[in-house]
Protein backbone atom coordinates (compact mmCIF):
# COMPACT_ATOMS: atom_id res chain seq x y z
CA UNK A 1 0.00 0.00 0.00
CA UNK A 2 1.18 3.47 -0.50
CA UNK A 3 -0.42 7.21 0.15
CA UNK A 4 -0.04 9.24 -2.85
CA UNK A 5 -1.28 12.86 -3.18
CA UNK A 6 -2.69 14.16 -6.08
CA UNK A 7 -3.36 17.46 -7.31
CA UNK A 8 -6.40 18.91 -8.29
CA UNK A 9 -7.36 22.70 -9.15
CA UNK A 10 -11.30 22.68 -9.47
CA UNK A 11 -13.51 25.19 -8.55
CA UNK A 12 -16.72 24.07 -6.72
CA UNK A 13 -18.95 26.07 -8.47
CA UNK A 14 -18.30 25.08 -12.14
CA UNK A 15 -21.61 23.85 -12.55
CA UNK A 16 -23.31 26.66 -11.27
CA UNK A 17 -21.11 28.96 -13.01
CA UNK A 18 -21.49 27.23 -16.72
CA UNK A 19 -25.41 27.57 -16.19
CA UNK A 20 -24.39 31.39 -15.34
CA UNK A 21 -21.99 31.98 -18.35
CA UNK A 22 -24.77 30.61 -20.65
CA UNK A 23 -27.23 32.92 -19.29
CA UNK A 24 -25.04 36.24 -19.51
CA UNK A 25 -24.58 34.98 -23.08
CA UNK A 26 -28.22 35.03 -23.84
CA UNK A 27 -28.72 37.74 -21.98
CA UNK A 28 -26.16 40.03 -23.51
CA UNK A 29 -27.03 38.11 -27.18
CA UNK A 30 -30.10 40.12 -26.38
CA UNK A 31 -29.17 43.00 -24.85
CA UNK A 32 -30.91 41.83 -21.62
CA UNK A 33 -30.18 43.60 -18.26
CA UNK A 34 -30.92 41.25 -15.66
CA UNK A 35 -30.21 42.20 -12.12
CA UNK A 36 -30.06 40.38 -8.74
CA UNK A 37 -31.69 41.67 -5.99
CA UNK A 38 -30.42 40.24 -2.91
CA UNK A 39 -31.44 41.32 0.73
CA UNK A 40 -32.87 39.98 4.03
CA UNK A 41 -36.59 39.07 4.31
CA UNK A 42 -38.50 42.04 4.69
CA UNK A 43 -35.79 44.27 3.49
CA UNK A 44 -38.64 45.58 1.27
CA UNK A 45 -37.46 44.13 -2.35
CA UNK A 46 -40.72 43.18 -3.63
CA UNK A 47 -41.86 46.66 -2.19
CA UNK A 48 -39.29 47.95 -4.52
CA UNK A 49 -40.51 46.22 -7.59
CA UNK A 50 -43.98 47.53 -7.38
CA UNK A 51 -42.90 51.18 -6.54
CA UNK A 52 -40.77 51.00 -10.06
CA UNK A 53 -44.43 50.22 -12.10
CA UNK A 54 -45.60 53.38 -11.69
CA UNK A 55 -43.10 55.75 -12.59
CA UNK A 56 -41.10 53.59 -15.19
CA UNK A 57 -42.72 56.31 -17.97
CA UNK A 58 -41.34 54.22 -21.16
CA UNK A 59 -38.25 53.76 -19.62
CA UNK A 60 -37.41 50.23 -20.05
CA UNK A 61 -39.77 47.10 -20.49
CA UNK A 62 -39.31 44.33 -17.20
CA UNK A 63 -40.01 40.86 -16.01
CA UNK A 64 -39.19 39.88 -12.56
CA UNK A 65 -38.01 35.90 -11.57
CA UNK A 66 -39.38 35.80 -7.88
CA UNK A 67 -37.41 33.57 -5.75
CA UNK A 68 -38.91 31.85 -2.52
CA UNK A 69 -38.51 28.79 -0.55
CA UNK A 70 -42.72 28.53 -0.65
CA UNK A 71 -45.79 30.06 -1.78
CA UNK A 72 -46.27 32.17 -4.91
CA UNK A 73 -47.67 35.65 -3.28
CA UNK A 74 -44.74 37.37 -4.01
CA UNK A 75 -45.49 36.50 -7.92
CA UNK A 76 -49.40 37.20 -7.49
CA UNK A 77 -48.44 40.43 -5.89
CA UNK A 78 -46.52 41.67 -8.76
CA UNK A 79 -49.28 39.68 -11.54
CA UNK A 80 -52.11 41.87 -9.73
CA UNK A 81 -49.97 45.42 -10.38
CA UNK A 82 -49.70 44.17 -13.98
CA UNK A 83 -45.63 43.25 -13.85
CA UNK A 84 -44.80 40.20 -15.66
CA UNK A 85 -43.87 37.49 -12.89
CA UNK A 86 -42.64 34.19 -12.47
CA UNK A 87 -42.08 32.48 -9.22
CA UNK A 88 -39.34 29.93 -8.52
CA UNK A 89 -39.54 27.94 -5.64
CA UNK A 90 -36.31 26.53 -4.11
CA UNK A 91 -38.62 24.10 -1.75
CA UNK A 92 -36.43 25.11 1.43
CA UNK A 93 -33.08 26.53 -0.16
CA UNK A 94 -31.96 29.48 0.63
CA UNK A 95 -30.39 30.59 -2.29
CA UNK A 96 -31.62 30.55 -6.12
CA UNK A 97 -28.93 28.92 -8.61
CA UNK A 98 -27.86 29.50 -11.99
CA UNK A 99 -29.42 26.52 -13.20
CA UNK A 100 -33.13 27.36 -12.33
CA UNK A 101 -32.40 30.75 -13.45
CA UNK A 102 -31.95 30.06 -16.72
CA UNK A 103 -34.73 27.98 -17.39
CA UNK A 104 -37.24 30.40 -16.18
CA UNK A 105 -35.66 32.86 -18.45
CA UNK A 106 -36.36 30.69 -21.46
CA UNK A 107 -40.25 30.57 -20.46
CA UNK A 108 -40.13 34.69 -20.18
CA UNK A 109 -41.36 36.57 -23.40
CA UNK A 110 -37.78 37.74 -23.69
CA UNK A 111 -38.01 39.57 -26.97
CA UNK A 112 -40.85 41.65 -25.28
CA UNK A 113 -38.10 43.17 -22.44
CA UNK A 114 -35.55 45.04 -21.65
CA UNK A 115 -34.61 44.26 -18.42
CA UNK A 116 -34.89 41.26 -15.90
CA UNK A 117 -34.89 41.49 -11.94
CA UNK A 118 -34.48 38.55 -10.07
CA UNK A 119 -35.46 38.83 -6.75
CA UNK A 120 -33.63 35.95 -4.76
CA UNK A 121 -34.70 34.52 -1.88
CA UNK A 122 -34.66 36.60 0.81
CA UNK A 123 -31.07 35.80 3.03
CA UNK A 124 -28.18 38.21 2.82
CA UNK A 125 -25.75 35.00 3.09
CA UNK A 126 -26.34 32.41 0.69
CA UNK A 127 -27.62 34.40 -2.60
CA UNK A 128 -24.40 35.89 -1.97
CA UNK A 129 -22.28 33.50 -3.11
CA UNK A 130 -24.10 32.02 -6.16
CA UNK A 131 -23.61 33.99 -9.58
CA UNK A 132 -26.76 33.54 -11.82
CA UNK A 133 -25.24 35.22 -14.71
CA UNK A 134 -26.61 38.55 -13.65
CA UNK A 135 -24.38 41.89 -14.88
CA UNK A 136 -25.25 42.91 -10.96
CA UNK A 137 -25.85 42.25 -7.80
CA UNK A 138 -28.02 44.56 -5.99
CA UNK A 139 -28.19 44.53 -2.32
CA UNK A 140 -31.31 45.78 -1.07
CA UNK A 141 -30.73 46.78 2.95
CA UNK A 142 -33.90 48.41 4.78
CA UNK A 143 -32.83 50.81 7.73
CA UNK A 144 -34.67 49.64 10.10
CA UNK A 145 -31.95 46.45 10.20
CA UNK A 146 -28.81 48.60 10.99
CA UNK A 147 -26.00 50.66 10.12
CA UNK A 148 -23.62 47.72 10.31
CA UNK A 149 -25.13 45.48 8.43
CA UNK A 150 -22.65 45.76 5.41
CA UNK A 151 -19.74 45.11 7.71
CA UNK A 152 -21.86 41.71 8.85
CA UNK A 153 -21.96 40.84 5.42
CA UNK A 154 -19.28 41.98 3.41
CA UNK A 155 -19.59 39.17 0.40
CA UNK A 156 -22.46 40.32 -0.35
CA UNK A 157 -21.75 44.48 0.02
CA UNK A 158 -18.29 43.99 -1.42
CA UNK A 159 -19.79 42.33 -4.72
CA UNK A 160 -22.74 44.69 -5.14
CA UNK A 161 -22.47 47.01 -8.47
CA UNK A 162 -25.59 49.01 -6.12
CA UNK A 163 -26.90 49.02 -2.93
CA UNK A 164 -30.73 50.52 -2.34
CA UNK A 165 -31.49 51.58 1.11
CA UNK A 166 -34.84 51.06 1.95
CA UNK A 167 -37.72 52.54 4.05
CA UNK A 168 -35.89 55.86 4.72
CA UNK A 169 -39.64 57.25 5.66
CA UNK A 170 -39.10 55.60 9.09
CA UNK A 171 -35.50 57.11 9.66
CA UNK A 172 -37.17 60.26 11.85
CA UNK A 173 -38.53 56.75 14.29
CA UNK A 174 -35.53 55.09 14.26
CA UNK A 175 -32.11 55.83 16.20
CA UNK A 176 -30.51 55.18 12.40
CA UNK A 177 -27.42 57.03 11.24
CA UNK A 178 -27.19 57.80 7.50
CA UNK A 179 -23.92 59.07 7.47
CA UNK A 180 -22.91 55.94 9.71
CA UNK A 181 -24.55 53.49 7.44
CA UNK A 182 -22.58 55.06 4.67
CA UNK A 183 -19.04 55.05 6.49
CA UNK A 184 -20.26 50.94 6.83
CA UNK A 185 -20.84 50.67 2.71
CA UNK A 186 -17.90 52.42 2.01
CA UNK A 187 -15.60 50.42 4.40
CA UNK A 188 -16.58 47.84 2.39
CA UNK A 189 -17.14 49.09 -0.81
CA UNK A 190 -15.78 52.54 -1.74
CA UNK A 191 -17.35 52.72 -5.03
CA UNK A 192 -20.89 51.21 -5.29
CA UNK A 193 -23.53 53.53 -5.84
CA UNK A 194 -26.17 53.78 -2.88
CA UNK A 195 -29.89 54.97 -3.88
CA UNK A 196 -31.02 55.85 -0.57
CA UNK A 197 -35.06 55.58 -0.52
CA UNK A 198 -38.85 55.02 0.14
CA UNK A 199 -40.65 52.24 -1.64
CA UNK A 200 -43.94 53.40 0.21
CA UNK A 201 -44.12 57.44 -0.37
CA UNK A 202 -41.73 57.03 -3.85
CA UNK A 203 -38.85 59.05 -2.33
CA UNK A 204 -35.60 58.48 -3.71
CA UNK A 205 -37.32 56.04 -6.50
CA UNK A 206 -36.55 58.13 -9.68
CA UNK A 207 -32.60 58.10 -9.01
CA UNK A 208 -32.99 54.51 -8.78
CA UNK A 209 -34.61 54.12 -11.91
CA UNK A 210 -32.29 56.27 -13.99
CA UNK A 211 -29.75 53.76 -12.92
CA UNK A 212 -30.87 51.01 -13.94
CA UNK A 213 -32.00 52.23 -17.45
CA UNK A 214 -28.11 53.55 -17.75
CA UNK A 215 -27.32 50.32 -17.03
CA UNK A 216 -29.43 48.62 -19.98
CA UNK A 217 -27.92 51.62 -21.92
CA UNK A 218 -24.62 50.98 -21.12
CA UNK A 219 -25.28 46.87 -22.03
CA UNK A 220 -22.60 45.91 -24.69
CA UNK A 221 -20.83 49.54 -24.44
CA UNK A 222 -17.92 48.49 -23.11
CA UNK A 223 -19.25 48.76 -18.79
CA UNK A 224 -21.90 46.73 -17.79
CA UNK B 1 -27.69 25.98 4.24
CA UNK B 2 -25.36 26.48 1.33
CA UNK B 3 -23.29 24.53 2.41
CA UNK B 4 -25.39 20.92 1.04
CA UNK B 5 -25.38 22.56 -2.28
CA UNK B 6 -21.13 23.15 -2.79
CA UNK B 7 -20.79 19.75 -0.79
CA UNK B 8 -22.73 17.99 -3.54
CA UNK B 9 -21.30 19.88 -5.86
CA UNK B 10 -17.61 19.02 -4.30
CA UNK B 11 -18.42 15.42 -3.94
CA UNK B 12 -19.70 15.01 -7.68
CA UNK B 13 -16.10 16.71 -8.62
CA UNK B 14 -13.86 14.04 -5.91
CA UNK B 15 -15.88 11.17 -7.37
CA UNK B 16 -14.60 12.29 -11.39
CA UNK B 17 -11.23 13.54 -10.43
CA UNK B 18 -10.58 9.71 -8.76
CA UNK B 19 -12.23 8.00 -11.20
CA UNK B 20 -9.94 9.91 -14.13
CA UNK B 21 -6.53 10.24 -11.70
CA UNK B 22 -6.61 7.15 -9.92
CA UNK B 23 -9.85 4.65 -10.72
CA UNK B 24 -8.25 1.97 -8.25
CA UNK B 25 -7.60 3.66 -5.18
CA UNK B 26 -9.12 4.25 -2.00
CA UNK B 27 -9.66 7.90 -1.17
CA UNK B 28 -8.14 9.05 2.60
CA UNK B 29 -8.72 12.72 2.28
CA UNK B 30 -9.86 15.75 0.22
CA UNK B 31 -8.14 19.03 0.65
CA UNK B 32 -10.26 22.67 -0.21
CA UNK B 33 -9.49 25.95 -0.44
CA UNK B 34 -12.07 28.09 1.57
CA UNK B 35 -11.84 31.99 1.26
CA UNK B 36 -12.76 33.81 4.41
CA UNK B 37 -14.72 36.00 2.44
CA UNK B 38 -17.36 32.91 1.42
CA UNK B 39 -19.88 32.63 4.34
CA UNK B 40 -19.41 28.83 4.51
CA UNK B 41 -19.56 27.36 7.99
CA UNK B 42 -16.54 24.89 8.06
CA UNK B 43 -18.72 22.15 10.57
CA UNK B 44 -21.56 22.22 8.39
CA UNK B 45 -19.17 21.59 5.42
CA UNK B 46 -17.96 19.00 7.11
CA UNK B 47 -21.17 17.55 8.16
CA UNK B 48 -22.82 17.66 4.80
CA UNK B 49 -19.43 15.77 3.14
CA UNK B 50 -19.88 13.00 5.24
CA UNK B 51 -23.78 12.61 4.91
CA UNK B 52 -23.14 12.77 1.37
CA UNK B 53 -20.31 10.04 0.85
CA UNK B 54 -21.55 7.44 3.41
CA UNK B 55 -22.33 4.57 1.41
CA UNK B 56 -20.46 5.56 -1.67
CA UNK B 57 -16.65 4.43 -2.54
CA UNK B 58 -15.86 7.91 -0.95
CA UNK B 59 -16.91 6.38 2.55
CA UNK B 60 -14.52 7.02 5.40
CA UNK B 61 -12.61 9.45 3.74
CA UNK B 62 -12.41 12.67 5.49
CA UNK B 63 -12.86 16.56 4.23
CA UNK B 64 -10.13 18.82 5.51
CA UNK B 65 -10.76 22.51 5.19
CA UNK B 66 -7.58 25.14 4.41
CA UNK B 67 -8.85 28.81 5.16
CA UNK B 68 -6.97 31.54 2.73
CA UNK B 69 -7.22 35.12 4.34
CA UNK B 70 -8.35 37.82 2.68
CA UNK B 71 -5.88 40.28 1.08
CA UNK B 72 -5.59 42.70 -1.33
CA UNK B 73 -3.85 45.37 -2.98
CA UNK B 74 -3.63 48.80 -3.00
CA UNK B 75 -4.71 50.57 -6.54
CA UNK B 76 -3.65 53.67 -5.78
CA UNK B 77 -0.62 53.17 -3.73
CA UNK B 78 0.29 49.12 -4.52
CA UNK B 79 0.16 48.04 -0.91
CA UNK B 80 -0.22 44.50 -0.03
CA UNK B 81 -1.69 42.78 2.77
CA UNK B 82 -4.18 41.34 4.98
CA UNK B 83 -8.02 42.69 5.11
CA UNK B 84 -8.76 42.67 8.40
CA UNK B 85 -12.41 42.96 10.38
CA UNK B 86 -13.71 43.41 6.63
CA UNK B 87 -12.00 46.89 6.53
CA UNK B 88 -11.89 47.47 2.67
CA UNK B 89 -9.45 50.46 2.98
CA UNK B 90 -6.19 51.35 2.44
CA UNK B 91 -4.08 51.46 5.59
CA UNK B 92 -1.07 52.82 4.08
CA UNK B 93 -3.04 55.99 2.25
CA UNK B 94 -6.71 55.31 3.00
CA UNK B 95 -7.87 54.85 -0.50
CA UNK B 96 -10.98 52.68 -1.00
CA UNK B 97 -9.72 51.30 -4.21
CA UNK B 98 -8.42 47.87 -3.18
CA UNK B 99 -8.43 44.72 -5.36
CA UNK B 100 -9.10 41.22 -3.95
CA UNK B 101 -6.06 39.29 -4.08
CA UNK B 102 -7.17 36.27 -1.88
CA UNK B 103 -10.25 35.35 0.41
CA UNK B 104 -12.80 34.22 -2.68
CA UNK B 105 -11.69 31.12 -3.34
CA UNK B 106 -14.22 27.87 -3.36
CA UNK B 107 -11.93 24.91 -5.06
CA UNK B 108 -10.92 21.76 -4.56
CA UNK B 109 -7.35 21.72 -4.02
CA UNK B 110 -5.70 18.24 -3.81
CA UNK B 111 -6.86 14.27 -3.07
CA UNK B 112 -5.06 12.03 -0.58
CA UNK B 113 -5.10 8.31 -1.80
CA UNK B 114 -3.86 4.90 -0.60
CA UNK B 115 -2.87 2.59 -3.66
CA UNK B 116 -2.28 -1.01 -3.96
CA UNK B 117 1.69 -1.86 -4.55
CA UNK B 118 1.72 -3.07 -8.15
CA UNK B 119 2.85 -6.27 -8.23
Amino acid sequence: MSRSEIKVYRHLMGENDLWAEHTRELLLKRRLLMLNLIGSPGAGKTALLEAMVGRLAGKFRFAVLEGDVETTYDAERLVRIGIQASQLLTSGGCHLQARMVHQALLDLPLDALEVVVVENVGNLVCPAEFDLGEMGKVAVLSVTEGEDKPAKYPMLFREAKAVVLTKIDLIPYLPFKMERCMEFIRQVNGQVPVFPLSALKGEGVAPWIEWVAAQREGLGKGSA
Amino acid sequence: MHELSICTALVELVSAELQRQAPEAKLLKAVVAVGDLRQVIPETLTFAYEALVAGTRLAGSTLEIRHVPITARCGSCAWEGAVGENYFICPKCASHNLDLLTGRELHLESLEVEENEPK
